[in-house]
């Protein structure tokens, strides 16, 4: 049998040009008998470690099927020698790329032949990234002739460029020993690039003798023999080897289809009108030995030469070894010795002298651990985190840090600041974090403030320079909704047909799409063209069909040397950001490290709080505020349920949860954190764990039968009641109870982690679940742990993760419970972030007895601040009125400022509060010329009703702002003196105060003066519609009638109930609809902006109300009645998030 | 509200497209259809016309008579109609829309209106009501200066021609024509032959009148109302001036004889006007003597002479499609409709062309002798009861069906040959069907003939 080697395979990593993935090209390739198959995508190698993967885990999946294979057939699970050697791969994935040329340059397959030819390769990729806009790639030939080495070239005789949008404005980058590609040619007599086949092949065997092939396919169109022998007089003039390739784009003739699709979805037309865009016919697929040989009759020397160019090749993906960035470290020290001695200096600091036994036993342990990793120098990624951690606290102010996720588990990360949680106290263990059997590097993810993040992310990229450190990338893939909605279009089907079975996904992240689907939305499997979509959709969805790539949300890779020696580096679409090719997957298969540098509002609110404090003489704090988390006067407002604006233990759920929960320490937080998630809920463990804490039920450990140790979960589940709550918990159960190994735990991780996986989950169920029965669990217990593992997929956490999330609970709550004043404060100019739309932060800092001003061209800045109460009445209503001599700061009042009208600008706030200084302003006319504001500024300001210190309400002060020069005019400018007569009156009609109320809630998105349900009070209560408060107070079991605005409006986790809040001057009333009711009053549950529901009032056992309601009535057109306007100009935009509502609250919607 | 927000609300929704060119196209029929009442009508996107009805109320009982016929024919054919009549354009058009408060007189039911009816920016609306000034009555009895100053003119001029202190006139969707004679029927005629008569009459009138102003036309429109609201025109144009109601309609009676789309009566019609819209004084005139236009000019003239006189579907052109498939490759349309598109592709130098000139449509069916498998040429075929015996083939040249049209794994692969026999003769045949995947015995074709 002839031997071949496919070369210019493309994967669908060529995005929307091949059709296949890298791993089923790499399946095919080994099942046609094919020697070695060259992955070789468009200007990118962005592919290769998925191919890289599926080769080497081929043999191990096949080894697995063959023995579930022979389970099922109830013979022994061994495998024959016959069988052992079918596993094993034949074939050999080489790895390059077709580099596609702008400049007229055929296009080019280049393999790396050693490691330094994948640094050439690599490098080239980046030169022309970083000339084009993202996602693009502009290279020219001149490049290719500066990293000709080690590069196998094979010459393809056409070009397949497309013009793209090179990127107009220059990156700072340090390109290697200064050979930094330019315009200008880096020889004098290569002016004109070569064009023509000829030219180039001519030039390319002159520059890398011996390295050049043109390759040559059969591609049935029509004169594939005169194109051979013409190619090969080429060749043969040139003196180069002809090469047989197959140009493939997909694996098997079956994927034509699919590739026909693609290939409309990029031109953005419909199959029908695509004509010759399309190819001509199914050749392009994958060919046996064989058949190429028959193919190439003419030319046998063709495929022979395949052969010979992958032996030339020795470089290997393994090559690439990682090395760590090298952290200064002083002269004559060893890194680990140098960590060991910033640890210890820091541990001294922290426990005196003499260290806690504990202490020292941990840090033995993970000393030595991070010792034994010295090949791979462990001790330079502590120190790397360190110094980003040391960066973002010596800012001025320092930018507030905290380490997520199992670093929190390490003593090491805590003595170096990087995380705030002591794992001595909280009994963590430090095998989560590292361990021996995990191969894997440590992954330490650090959370910063959101508003300053880029500042460290732009540290990162100048401390390393963007040649060492790159963000990793995430490959977006076809989703279901995404992968419907294009085919449809591209198969010519009208918007309505994806929009159907849109609607029938609730979210947009379930991977498969089922017949069942079609079926829900209608629309009939036997008819042909629904047929072909299904199967279309079908072919993106299974292997995950890539569509771009994006940058991570904050994962670095960060190299000691060249990074772009290793993956090419793009330009993001941000300015100042540049990714490379491979996301977290591709990165953890290489063993490369990566440091994830997150964003979190919360850190931001904390970091403006503690400035305020500050500024107020509150104290001067940090992070380590109350380290033993142990203040119970916080730990009683959160039993309340009074938790608005605190960090994750906010939402309704949450807060339904406090009171039943009763939190007391910091670990109940954390179970608090941990158990309103998917996992827990689908899981059924909420309730159990409930009743086993209150003492309601007793705590038993699940167990198997003899003669495996009946407590074998006692030690696993003891801090927990016997319920498995947090995600490595579930792990865990499945290697302790299930018997899996630890290898197929994380295949399990893995699986939920990705909803791709939908495949092998569904393996995993059986395995665990029988694992369990068969050990003696109960089915149902084991059934329950699956399904709490399948909603970790989407939204787990890990206990040290709860952990660290639990401290900013604490400091959160902290805050809120001291100085309820500075928490709104800092809450209002942190915004956009947590679930809270500003009118309900203001309200509940008011109930907090929080004296809260309007805002006022006199007395406010851009932010909102705080400023002396002076001997003004303090705020009435006041729901939780203990609070009161606990808060420090009930001597500040809040000032709304400036950012709180919508469309305002910064420079127009900050203008005013400039040219405020100490002199007031006494007239609009005044502070236009001062201030220098722009007509635009003034009108917002009149709208917002800010002039009331000037003696102007809304409607006067608007009146007048719409004849006020701005600074623009310069007639008047230098005359600086008043200049506008008086003029004739007229006798404006006066503003009802509903109308100022509804204005201000168009403007500020809230307003201090009334709540809108104030005005239509009385005609509720003719009706005998009874307010928030009523409702709440009613009896167990009363029917009743409230009505008030809706806030938020969910359907959480499966859909059985929707859960809506409405709320009135009283305050709030929770309303629960099942899903079978909704459907029948789905139109006014879903637009209602006022709400009246009728139902029965439910007491639970801690006192948290609920109405179940029975009928549910829109009147939302009674908002008319607030103002002479029509609806349709109070009503806005679809808002997503109650904090981007802007008139009277539209709820948050659910799907 | 997006369509998605819609759904959520109405399970059932049936959507569709807004065609705003057919909304378009709906709103100039009823525009035509205006034209019986006056020809000054304009339309007043996307839903309104407006008709300048200034004395035109003879034979309706007056204008608010007028406004009752057209509410009744547009009732007939299926329109709801809303319409208000006022002494200015802008006012009827507020009055038509905005109006929502029963007035005793167009005086006060325009100050009645809400401010909507001026239709200003979102911006200025809003600013005025924020002002507390809600209707057209709010702003008309303030004085327009401190408006103007908060509002600027636009504002205040278009308050001034909605409450009529500023002139303000339509105009009509097509140029009036030079002179126009009209005839109505109280029943109408649904014969066209009498229909045509009419017209010979109108002809007269119209001659009558020309000849007064020693004047001819060069372009004749006959227009026939009918009464379900269906407007045609039929028009004749002239080299000369003419005035001649025997040359007039002689013209119309052939044109309507060669409509290839003939006149339709329907019910009836009952108003038939002849306009004359091109009018040139009667005098010799001399013919042009530059002449040399561009070659595709003369080719379009001879089109034009060649498909008048033919018929215009047997005078084609060849329009080269984009697709694979060859039989559909090119498409043969009329040449006095098909556009002049792109040149064809040549094929490469020195290499003989892909295609053939001829294709049978559908391809024969040949006769295979000794065909190499798998996708090899023939050694021999017979075709037309004659033995060719192949010397020299090219190929092949594999085509896919388009499997988008095809249900399942129907559609068969051609592989084409280039082809030249024994005596030099060139065909283009074609295998249908891969051998051994898609069939056992695949049928061979003759598809083309080459020079």
């Amino acid at each position: 049998m002839t031997d071949f080697a496919e070369l210019v395979a493309a994967t669908n990593y060529s995005f929307l040009r091949g059709a296949s993935h890298p791993s089923d090209m790499v399946g095919q390739a080994e099942a046609l008998g094919i020697t070695a198959i060259g992955i070789a995508d468009r200007n990118t190698v962005a592919g290769v470690v998925r191919a890289f993967v599926a080769h080497r885990d081929a043999p191990e999946k096949a080894r697995i099927e063959i023995l579930e294979a022979k389970k099922e057939c109830g013979e022994r699970p061994e495998l024959s020698e016959e069988e052992e050697q079918a596993c094993k791969i034949d074939v050999r994935p080489v790895y390059g790329a077709r580099l596609v040329f702008s400049d007229g340059t055929p296009d080019i397959v280049a393999y790396p032949r050693t490691r330094k030819g994948w640094g050439q390769l690599t490098k080239l990729l980046t030169v022309g990234n970083l000339r084009a806009v993202k996602g693009g790639c502009i290279l020219k030939f001149d490049d290719l002739l500066q990293y000709l080495e080690d590069l196998l070239l094979i010459l393809l005789p056409l070009s397949t460029w497309v013009e793209q949008e090179a990127h107009r404005e220059d990156i700072e980058y340090l390109f290697d020993n200064d050979d930094a590609p330019s315009d200008q040619p880096a020889r004098s007599l290569t002016l004109v690039p070569p064009s023509g086949l000829e030219p180039v092949l001519s030039r390319l065997a002159r520059e890398a003798p011996r390295r050049v092939w043109l390759g040559a396919f059969m591609n049935r169109q029509g004169r594939d023999e005169r194109q051979l022998a013409r190619w090969k007089d080429i060749a043969n003039a040139a003196g180069v080897p002809l090469l047989a390739t197959n140009d493939a784009l997909y694996a098997g003739p079956a994927q034509r289809p699919l590739h026909d699709v693609l290939t409309c979805i990029r031109g953005g037309t419909t199959i029908a009108k695509a004509g010759k865009r399309l190819e001509a016919n199914a050749e392009r697929h994958l060919k046996s030995p064989k058949e190429m040989a028959r193919l190439f009759r003419s030319c046998p020397e063709a495929i022979e030469e395949t052969m010979r160019f992958i032996s030339l090749i020795s470089f290997k993906l393994t090559d690439l070894s990682y090395e760590y960035p090298h952290e200064p470290v002083p002269e004559g020290w060893e890194p680990e010795a140098w960590l060991e001695h910033l640890v210890m200096d820091a541990a001294y600091k922290r426990y005196g002298e003499n260290l806690p036994l504990e202490v020292t036993k941990r840090l033995d342990e993970e000393f030595a651990l991070v010792r034994s990793r010295r090949d791979i120098n462990y001790a330079y990624y502590f120190l790397t985190v360190h110094d980003l951690v040391k960066f973002a606290r010596s800012q001025n102010p320092p930018i507030l840090c905290q380490g997520r996720g199992s670093a929190a588990n390490s003593i090491i990360c805590f003595l170096l600041d990087v995380t705030s949680i002591d794992p001595s106290e909280h009994d963590l263990l430090f095998s989560r974090f590292l361990s021996d059997d995990r191969k894997e590097p440590p992954d330490i993810d650090v959370d910063f403030e959101h508003e300053r993040r880029e500042d460290v992310m732009q540290y990162v990229f100048k401390r390393y320079g963007r040649h060492r450190a790159g963000i990793a990338a995430t490959v977006i893939h076809y989703r279901s909704r995404s992968a419907v909605r294009e085919a449809a279009k591209a198969l010519g089907m009208s918007e309505d047909i994806p929009a159907r079975l849109a609607d029938t996904v609730w979210g947009n992240y379930s991977g498969d799409m089922a017949d069942r689907r079609f079926a829900d939305a209608g629309l009939d499997l036997d008819n042909a063209e629904i047929e072909r979509l299904k199967t279309i959709v079908h072919q993106m969805l299974k292997p995950g069909m890539p569509r771009h790539l994006s940058q991570h949300v904050g994962g670095f890779v960060l190299t000691q040397n060249r990074l772009d020696e290793t993956v090419p580096i793009h330009r993001a679409a941000m300015d100042d950001r540049t990714f490379i090719e491979w996301d977290k997957d591709d990165i953890d298969a290489l063993h490369l490290m990566k440091v994830d540098v997150l964003a979190l509002g919360m850190l931001t609110c904390i970091q403006k709080g503690f400035d305020l404090m500050r500024k107020h003489g509150l104290g001067d704090h940090t992070l380590e505020l109350d380290l033993k988390s142990d203040d119970q006067l916080v730990y009683d407002m959160l039993c309340e349920g009074d938790s608005i604006g605190v960090f994750q233990v906010e939402s309704r759920a949450q807060i339904n949860m406090l009171p039943r929960l009763r939190p007391r320490t910091l670990y109940d937080l954390t179970i608090q954190v941990a158990i309103v998630r998917p996992g827990p809920i689908e899981g059924g463990m909420v309730h159990p764990y409930l009743k086993r804490r209150n003492g309601e039920e007793d705590v038993e450990y699940p167990a198997p039968s003899p003669p495996n140790d009946p407590d074998e979960l006692r030690g696993l589940l003891g801090k927990t009641f016997g319920v498995p709550l947090f995600q490595e918990q579930a792990m865990k159960l499945a290697i302790t109870a299930a018997g899996f190994t630890s290898s197929e735990a994380n295949q399990l991780r893995r699986a939920m982690a990705t909803f791709r996986n939908v495949g092998t989950i569904h393996k995993l169920y059986d395995k665990m679940v029988d694992g369990m029965v068969n050990r003696g669990y109960e089915r149902e217990f084991a059934e329950r742990c699956f399904k709490q593992i399948e909603g970790f997929g989407s939204y787990g956490f890990p206990e040290s993760h709860a952990l660290s999330f639990a401290r900013l609970v604490y400091v959160s709550s902290w805050i809120k419970c001291y100085c309820p004043a500075v928490f709104a404060c800092a809450l209002l100019n942190s915004q956009p972030m947590g679930f809270y739309a500003p009118a309900q932060i203001v309200r509940d800092a008011r109930e907090h007895g929080v004296t809260v001003r309007e805002i006022d061209i006199n007395a406010s800045d851009w932010d909102n601040r705080l400023e002396s109460v002076g001997n003004a009445i303090p705020c009435p209503s006041s729901r939780w009125t203990w609070q009161k001599d606990r808060a420090r700061d009930h001597d500040l009042a809040l000032r709304l400022g400036f950012r709180q009208i919508s469309g305002f600008r910064e420079e127009w706030g900050n203008a005013i509060a400039d040219a405020r200084a100490s002199v007031p302003f006494g007239s609009i006319e005044e502070l236009a010329r001062r201030a220098k504001l722009p007509q635009r500024a003034l009108s917002l300001l009149a709208d917002a009703d800010t002039f009331r210190s000037i003696q102007l309400d809304r409607r006067d002060a608007l009146w007048e702002v719409r004849r006020t020069p701005s600074e623009k005019l310069p007639l008047f400018a230098f005359a600086e003196a008043a200049e506008l007569g008086a003029e004739q009156d007229a006798a404006l009609p006066a503003m009802s105060l509903s109308e100022h109320v509804v204005t201000d809630y168009q403007m500020t998105r809230l307003s201090l003066k009334e709540h809108p349900m104030t005005f239509l009070r009385p005609i509720f209560e003719a009706e005998g519609v009874l307010s928030c408060k009523q409702t709440s107070e009613a009896k167990n079991g009363a029917t009743v009638r409230t009505a008030g605005i809706v806030l938020v409006r969910q359907r959480p986790g499966k859909g059985n109930a929707i859960f809506v809040t409405l709320e009135d001057e009283t305050g709030i009333t929770n309303i629960l609809l099942w899903a079978r009711l909704f459907e029948t009053m789905r139109r006014p549950v879903m637009t209602s902006r006022l709400m009246l529901v009728e139902g029965t009032v439910q007491h639970s056992k801690e006192n948290v109300v609920h109405l179940m309601a029975t009928r549910v009535i829109d009147r939302s057109e009674e908002l008319d009645r607030l103002s002479d306007m029509p609806t349709s100009d109070i009503r806005l935009p679809r808002a997503h998030h109650p904090r981007n509502v802007r008139i009277l609250p539209k709820s948050r919607d659910f799907h | 509200m997006t369509l998605a927000d819609a759904r959520a609300l109405v399970g059932d929704l049936a959507v569709f497209e807004h065609d705003i060119q057919a909304d378009q196209r709906w709103l100039e029929r009823l525009a035509d259809y205006c034209e019986r009442y006056t020809p000054m009508v304009s339309c007043d996107p996307p839903d309104g016309l407006l008709l300048d009805i200034t004395g035109c109320g003879y034979g309706y009982d007056g204008e608010a008579g007028l406004v009752r016929d057209v509410e009744q024919r547009f009732a007939r054919i299926g329109m709801t109609m809303k319409a208000a009549l006022a002494y200015a354009p802008e006012a009827a058009h507020a009055l038509a829309r905005f109006q929502t408060v029963p007035a005793s007189d167009e005086y006060l039911a325009v100050r009645r209106l809400g401010i909507t009816a001026l239709e200003a920016e979102p911006e200025t609306e809003t600013a005025l009501r924020r002002a507390g000034l809600k209707t057209i009555a709010d702003l008309a009895t303030r004085p327009s200066a401190v408006l103007t100053a908060r509002f600027g003119d636009e504002t205040t001029d278009k308050l001034a021609r909605l409450l009529g202190k500023a002139d303000s006139r339509i105009t009509p969707r097509r140029p009036l024509p030079a002179l126009a004679v009209e005839r109505r029927f109280a029943e109408p005629i649904a014969k066209v032959a009498f229909a045509l008569d009419i017209l010979t009459a109108l002809a007269g009138e119209t001659a009558q009148i020309l000849e007064s102003r020693s004047n001819g036309g060069r372009r004749f429109i006959a227009r026939f109302f009918r009464s379900d609201g269906a407007v045609r025109d039929i028009m004749v144009e002239t080299g000369l001036p003419t005035r001649d109601p025997a040359i007039l309609e002689r013209l119309f009676r052939e044109r309507v004889d060669a409509l290839a789309d003939p006149i339709d009566p329907g019910f009836g019609f009952d108003m038939i006007r002849l306009g004359v819209a091109r009018l040139e004084p009667i005098a010799p005139t001399q013919l042009q003597l530059e002449g040399g236009s561009v070659a595709d000019k003369e080719v379009a003239g001879l089109i034009d002479r060649l498909s008048i006189r033919l018929g215009r579907n047997r005078v084609h052109r060849f329009i080269p499609r984009d697709t694979h498939i060859p039989e559909q490759a090119e498409l043969a349309l009329p040449a006095i409709e098909a556009p002049v598109t792109a040149a064809w592709k040549e094929p490469p130098e020195g290499e003989p062309p892909m295609r053939p000139i001829h294709l049978f449509d559908p391809p024969q069916p040949i006769e295979v002798i000794g065909a190499s498998v798998p996708d090899g040429p023939p050694a021999r075929f017979r075709w037309r009861r004659t033995l060719h015996e192949i010397i020299h083939y090219e190929g092949p040249e594999r085509i896919a069906p388009l499997w988008w049209r095809m249900a399942q794994g129907e559609g068969l692969t051609r592989d084409y040959f280039r082809i030249e026999d024994v005596r030099g003769r060139r065909f283009w045949i074609f295998r249908h069907g891969l051998y051994g995947t898609e069939r056992q015995n695949p049928g061979w074709y003759m598809h083309g003939l080459f020079a």
